[in-house]
């Protein structure tokens, strides 16, 4: 793994990796249709929910969590809404590491914003990491 | 004339859930990107302590903005939303999380409400908090 995403080795609070992407009306519907949202309204938004998925992506394109690795808590923070054809940018940060009865836990950061630099979503969480990833 | 009802503190929400599938983590990976074995491979869901696979935080979670945002009439969470919670148990296939969620405190610049998830053995799966901006709908 890169070691800027190791528990001994991370550099806290640095843009590890940024990425970007265009919400495709498709994806979008997918993920509607996925989790039971109504097929009426504003057909063209994005769930809230949908935002916690771009830092995942993001996290896992780059290989920044190791595999194992076991989410605890979120604090997460909404702004505007993503729609279909935004083109949203997502910059991940690793801001705090601990161990705590034996344990080691990284918390994650990945902020997401749109082409108006408008924030989507911030969305932090407190992630336990496997020793052998460490 | 019905005056219209203002939010209280104690004031319930109705409830939102949502039925944990292997087909809807292994879907929910695909969007998401994240295949972490433990939610895709059973194998690796029982090495790590957990019996099998289980589901995305993300999944158990779904039943509360749900829950938020038909509260509200919104299609989405207004903007300044904060979430905070934490992750008691996994959720697993087969599993049926409910969201339960009250209004602790209802000031004119926000709302604060809480949150419990429990699956259908009444068990809590996440809990939390909710600051809602603004005023309460």
């Amino acid at each position: 793994m890169n070691p800027d995403f190791l528990y001994d080795t991370a550099r806290l609070g640095e843009v590890l990796c940024s990425d970007s992407c265009e919400v495709s009306q498709d994806e979008l519907t997918c993920f509607r249709t996925l989790l039971g949202y109504p097929s009426d309204g504003e057909a063209d938004l994005a769930p809230s929910s949908m935002g916690l998925t771009y830092g995942l992506r993001l996290g896992w394109k780059h290989q920044v969590f190791p595999p194992g690795v076991v989410r605890m808590g979120d604090d997460d923070l909404f702004g505007v809404p993503a729609r279909a054809g935004d083109t949203l940018t997502t910059s991940f940060r690793i801001v705090e590491k601990f161990e705590k009865k034996s344990r080691r836990f990284l918390r994650y950061e990945m902020r997401t914003d749109n082409q108006r630099n408008e924030m989507v979503c911030t969305i932090s969480f407190l992630a336990m990491v496997p020793q052998e990833s460490t | 004339m019905t005056q219209p009802h203002l939010p209280l503190a104690g004031d319930r929400l109705p409830p939102s859930e949502i039925h944990i599938t292997q087909a809807l983590i292994d879907t929910y990976a695909q969007l998401s990107g994240d295949f972490n074995p433990i939610h895709v491979s059973a194998p690796a869901g029982e090495e790590a302590g957990f019996g099998g696979t289980i589901a995305h935080g993300c999944l158990p979670l779904e039943p509360v903005l749900q829950s938020l945002q038909r509260w509200s009439g919104r299609h989405s969470l207004p903007q300044g939303t904060r979430i905070q919670l934490r992750y008691r148990a996994p959720s697993r296939p087969g599993d049926t999380i409910c969201s339960s969620i009250s209004i602790r405190d209802v000031q004119a610049s926000s709302v604060t409400l809480i949150f419990t998830c429990n699956n259908q053995h009444g068990q809590p799966v996440l809990d939390g908090e909710c600051i809602w901006p603004g005023e309460a709908p």
